[in-house]
């Protein structure tokens, strides 16, 4: 128990012991009765006119319910957030390998594979676009006839100050260009839903989803439905980290249900299907130029970025867009010129992941951060110290920081770590062929959805019939386990123990809009909301206690785990009795709350920008074998001011993940395409890190008190990823005198970087 | 639904195997499995060999050791037989895959896959083990860098089966090596690898050395000329710089997803570079 009496708050994850031992059913695992299975034809190519699709061998083929193309949507066949044009099966255009041309409904798996290849299609290959800053030149094919900015999808830019002008009175000015990779989510769940028109005459689907409420409208939309004829539930996900942020198979599944009579059917993708129509991290290049005076103060930053968005818009723009915001890292820098690209190629689908564009730019500032360390001659902690942000300061994109601003203390905690205080003595002791370099990598993280996109959340919590607490939570859990952390919220404010109360998942009947499980806002928005809807609940209780217990005041009353007491004395009202003296429709109480914004950020950028960050300072200590230049990450240090922490154990599970998966991203992960095609289709070829890859990893919060989240909390899903690839990058930096500006660090980089330099020592 | 056939000695394997000669061996079923999934379309029938108690276990004689084909690689790397008499190969076989592979992976499973990362096959090429096969016709014996005639070849006839691994127990080593780079530390297929090992004196001049290398040729590369250098030297700078030319000059690597021929050429050499100084009497 903490001293503030938080105790309901700490805790093992209360859905860990439902997870290990396999109770909890994902969407994967739900075999609905008798049902069918729904398989998508994927095209293949990257770029084609497609003339005709045949589907009477496989129609004609035992065993198989219905095939159906383009002609069979009586809706839009268009899929988009902000900009529809993506088709659930294509009726013109291919625009790349993963693009669905028909869909095979049959009563087993094994006659859905023969099926899907008896489907054939008819096509004339278009030349293909694959390299995003290629794509932007004169005379280079079109990937949408329709977009006035050939394949630009979207350019964002921000200028503040005089950049030129600055730049020329610095002392010293670096200078880089940074390639990050394609990164695939690999989620322990593949794609996975299932769906059926109940008796109602209600598309009703099951999925593995981030976002419940979105899915339905575009479901609608797509299909030719009225939104109220669709019902998207969303059960416990094994794993997303953004590559359920939108429609996988909804449209697909929904689309089958509606021809199978009232029969259920499911969809689900194996591993290779996943890999190829699933959305990627986009990769970026990214041109970074940095000025700074002697002393250290940045003055200038000139940055250009190309993210290749693949084929869709999908939210690639606004992933960019998030790049350009954070593209200055969190210092004060007062002129710049930030450039953001978005273009469409024929490579794979782009789209959320974890850190949501952010990783990508990080990693390009904070070289050029330890790049102007060096030629300044400056500790490079000491260097981010000198231009940290702190509240008052303006960010790289000029938004005034109102809001919890740890930054500095988190630059400082880190400097006094004895892993970096000791480093040149462990960096001395390095064994033969090993080169050992200690870096750091900074960074910061908004919270919520920009200032244009309402960041809303609707909690309801009821007191049942029979006296237990519900949550209905309105954000999908996606394995970081927010909808356990509901309950907790809840239990603090009513003091009930966690383990007693009930939460039920997401589903448009039931719960009311909150926006997606993303954007590291799942706990900081709906938890708020919790709050809100728990207090009221908890009024409507005591006053009904007060009835219950025959006393007038309420202040009189507390409520104990089960009960409704009277303070001071052994008279209490359970709550089953307290529950029966109230009004059904009263025993459930709804809270509302909206992220801050702020609407004069509105003309700074594409959607506005952001107000509220969490913040974080790392460091990773590496060691380089020169003989075969593998990297092993020998330490990993994350200090992090996402406000308040709740519950320690989910704390660290984020931070511990965010650097796994960081750790991927910088040493080995490249979903790598050649003209269209997928290299590394599968798990033996697309290499993530094992736990012998990963290092026990130190994770120290430096906690802000954030007074606008719930009990001042911030966000601490994303921000801990975009610090891996720079800190790493600025180890080897440090280890070998040379620099590697594109990742991962694969061995044969780190070998030919290092043969670069004259000789394999 | 693939037809799978249970059979609980080596009679019945053969029997089995003459009546449906088309018929897929399955100890581990670790590659095979792999080979059967739904893009792959091995289909069976699966003949497991997991019950036949005649290629289980290891069993030694005055002379030598033989290791039944279906034991599995955690079997092999537990046994305290194995440990004593040929380290290499235990340190070898504790880098394959992760403790679910070896649990079910079976050292004649990796042998008969003859894949050039099969990461037992250096140490046996090293260890001079010859591979004992069973069929109707008759029992044969033969070396096991003869067994193995390239990337998924073996000598294996039709109806025949590997029976054991049989190891000299004689080996005379006294130091040995093995490393192997993958594209992480657990759950990787090797993109090159060594096993080394040699007769040592005290001051650690070397009286004979094998090395074999994987990953780096359609089969395991070892090397005459590549032993002899070693001979009658230490493990000195000189001596290491001939034996990479030598390596980098008789590799022939293939670039593929997980390394360019030039990185494993490259790293072949330079992986006896680590043995440098190494040797001497601990
Ligand atoms: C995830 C994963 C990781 C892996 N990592 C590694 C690794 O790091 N290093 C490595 O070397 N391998 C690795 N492998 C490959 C595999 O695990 C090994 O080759 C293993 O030893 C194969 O043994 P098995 O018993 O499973 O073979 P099986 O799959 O049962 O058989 C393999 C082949 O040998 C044949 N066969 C098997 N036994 C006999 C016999 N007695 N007589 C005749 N033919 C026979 C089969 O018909 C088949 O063609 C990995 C595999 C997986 C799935």
């Amino acid at each position: 128990m903490r001293e503030d009496g938080r105790h309901f708050l700490q805790g093992p994850r209360l859905d860990a012991f439902s997870k290990v031992t396999g109770r909890e059913r994902y969407a994967a695992d739900e075999y609905p009765g008798e049902f069918l299975w729904a398989g998508a034809k994927r095209a293949f190519v990257p770029h084609a006119r497609l003339l005709a699709v045949h589907t009477d061998r496989a129609a004609a083929h035992p065993g198989v319910v219905r095939v159906l193309t383009s002609l069979d949507i009586a809706g839009s066949n268009r899929l988009g957030i902000v900009r529809n044009h993506q088709p659930v099966l294509v009726d013109e255009t291919i625009r790349h390998a993963g693009d669905a041309v028909a869909l095979v409904v049959a009563e087993s798996r094994e006659t859905l594979r023969e099926a899907l290849e008896l489907v054939t299609f008819d096509h004339e290959p278009l030349p293909g676009v694959f390299d995003p800053e290629q794509a932007l030149k004169e005379g280079v094919p079109r990937i949408h006839g329709d977009n006035e900015e050939g394949n630009l999808m979207r350019a964002v830019r921000v200028r503040r100050g005089d950049p030129d002008g600055a730049f020329r009175g610095c002392d010293v000015v670096v200078e880089g260009v940074f390639e990050t990779p394609r990164q695939e989510h690999a989620c322990l769940e593949t794609e996975a839903g299932w769906a059926r028109v109940d008796e109602a005459g209600v598309l009703v689907v099951v999925a593995s989803t981030q976002t419940p409420y979105r899915d339905r409208k575009e479901i609608a939309a797509a299909l030719g439905l009225d939104v109220n004829r669709v019902r998207v539930i969303a059960p416990y996900l094994g794993g997303a980290f953004g590559g359920k942020d939108g429609i996988t198979v909804q449209c697909l599944v929904g689309l089958a249900a509606l021809s199978a009579g009232g029969v259920s059917v499911k969809m689900w993708w194996d591993r290779r299907e996943s890999f190829l129509a699933s959305m990627k991290r986009l990769p970026a290049r990214m041109h970074y130029r940095l000025g700074a005076k002697k002393d250290g103060t940045f003055e200038a930053l000139s940055c250009r970025l190309y993210y290749d968005a693949g084929p869709y818009a999908g939210l690639a723009g606004e992933i960019m867009a998030m790049g350009v915001e954070h593209a200055g890292s969190a210092y004060r820098i007062p002129n710049v010129n930030i450039e953001g690209y978005c273009v469409y190629t024929n490579n794979a689908l782009g789209g959320p992941f974890r850190g949501f564009g952010v990783p990508q730019s990080t990693a390009g500032m904070e070289q050029v951060v330890d790049m102007a360390a060096e030629k300044l001659g400056m500790d490079p902690l000491e260097l981010r110290r000198v231009n940290a942000l702190g509240t008052g300061d303006r960010n790289c994109v000029g938004v005034e920081l109102k809001y919890s601003t740890g930054f500095s203390e988190c630059v400082d905690r880190l400097a006094d770590h004895p892993l970096w205080k000791e480093r040149e003595a462990w960096k001395a002791s390095a064994p033969p062929w090993k080169k050992r370099g200690c870096g750091v990598g900074c960074m910061a993280h908004a919270i919520g959805y920009p200032a244009l996109i309402p960041d809303e959340a609707n909690a309801r919590v009821e007191l049942t019939e029979s006296g237990t607490i519900r949550v209905y939570s309105g954000v999908s859990d996606m394995g970081q386990g927010n909808a356990g952390t509901y309950l907790r919220i809840a239990g603090e404010i009513l003091n009930q123990d966690p383990a007693t109360m009930e939460v039920i998942q997401p589903d448009t009947d039931h719960g009311l809009p909150s926006g997606t499980s993303s954007a590291s806002r799942t706990t900081y928005t709906f938890g708020n909301a919790v709050i809100r809807a728990a207090r009221s609940l908890k009024e409507v209780i005591l006053r009904s206690g007060a009835r219950c217990l025959e006393v007038e005041d309420i202040d009189s009353l507390e409520l104990v785990p089960g009960a409704v007491r009277i303070k001071g004395s052994g008279r209490k009202a359970a709550l089953r009795d307290v529950a029966a003296l109230i009004d059904a429709v009263d025993r459930s109480c709804k809270g509302y709350f909206r992220t801050p914004y702020d609407e004069s950020t509105l003309g700074i950028m594409y959607l506005g920008a952001h107000v509220l960050f969490s913040f974080g300072a790392h460091l990773a200590r590496i060691e380089v074998d020169t003989l075969t230049g593998r990297i092993d990450v020998v330490d990993y240090v994350a200090v992090t001011d996402a406000g308040r922490v709740l519950n320690r154990a989910q704390y660290d599970q984020q931070v511990q993940g965010s650097i796994a998966q960081g750790i991927g991203y910088a040493l080995m992960e490249d979903y790598v395409m050649k003209d269209g095609r997928h290299e590394t289709g599968d798990l033996a070829t697309y290499i993530i890190p094992t736990s012998l890859d990963v290092p026990d990893m130190v994770s120290i919060a430096v906690e802000t008190d954030e007074t606008t989240g719930p009990f001042g909390m911030k966000g601490i899903g994303e921000v801990v990823i975009s610090g891996c690839v720079p800190a790493i990058a600025n180890a080897f930096h440090d280890a070998c005198g040379v620099r590697i500006t594109r990742v991962p660090l694969t061995p044969e980089r780190v070998l030919s970087a290092l043969a670069g330099q004259g000789g394999k020592e | 639904m693939a037809d799978v056939h249970v059979p609980s000695s080596l009679d019945e394997v053969f029997r089995l195997l003459s009546d449906e000669p088309s018929a897929t061996l399955f100890a581990g079923g670790t590659d095979v499995m792999v080979r059967s999934s739904p893009d792959m379309r091995e289909r069976g029938p699966f003949l497991c060999l997991e019950r036949v108690e005649e290629l289980r276990g290891i069993h030694g004689s005055a002379t030598e050791v033989r290791i039944g084909a279906a034991t599995t690689l955690s079997e092999v790397i537990a046994s305290p037989v194995i440990a004593d008499l040929f380290p290499l190969l235990r340190e070898a076989l504790r880098h394959v895959g992760a403790p679910a592979v070896r649990n079910m992976g079976t050292l004649g499973g990796n042998i008969c896959t003859a894949s050039p990362a099969g990461d037992s096959l250096p140490p046996l090429y090293i260890l001079g083990a010859e591979v004992e096969l069973r069929s109707l016709k008759g029992r044969r014996r033969m070396p096991i860098d003869a067994f193995i005639t390239g990337p998924g070849r073996t000598q294996l006839e039709e109806g025949e089966v590997l029976c054991a691994v049989v190891i000299g127990k004689e080996q005379g080593f006294n130091f040995h090596h093995f490393e192997k780079v993958g594209q992480r530390k657990a759950m990787a297929i090797s993109v090159a690898s060594l096993a080394f090992g040699a007769e040592t004196r005290r001051d650690g001049t070397i009286v004979k050395a094998r090395c074999a290398f994987g990953s780096v040729a359609p089969t395991v590369f070892t090397s005459r000329l590549l032993n002899d250098t070693f001979a009658g030297n230490t493990l000195n700078t000189a001596v290491l710089d001939r034996a990479v030319a030598i390596i980098r000059e008789g590799v022939s690597p293939i670039s593929d997803i997980r390394a360019s021929m030039e990185y494993r050429r490259q790293v072949a050499g330079n992986l006896v570079m680590r043995l440098e100084g190494a040797g001497k009497d601990r």
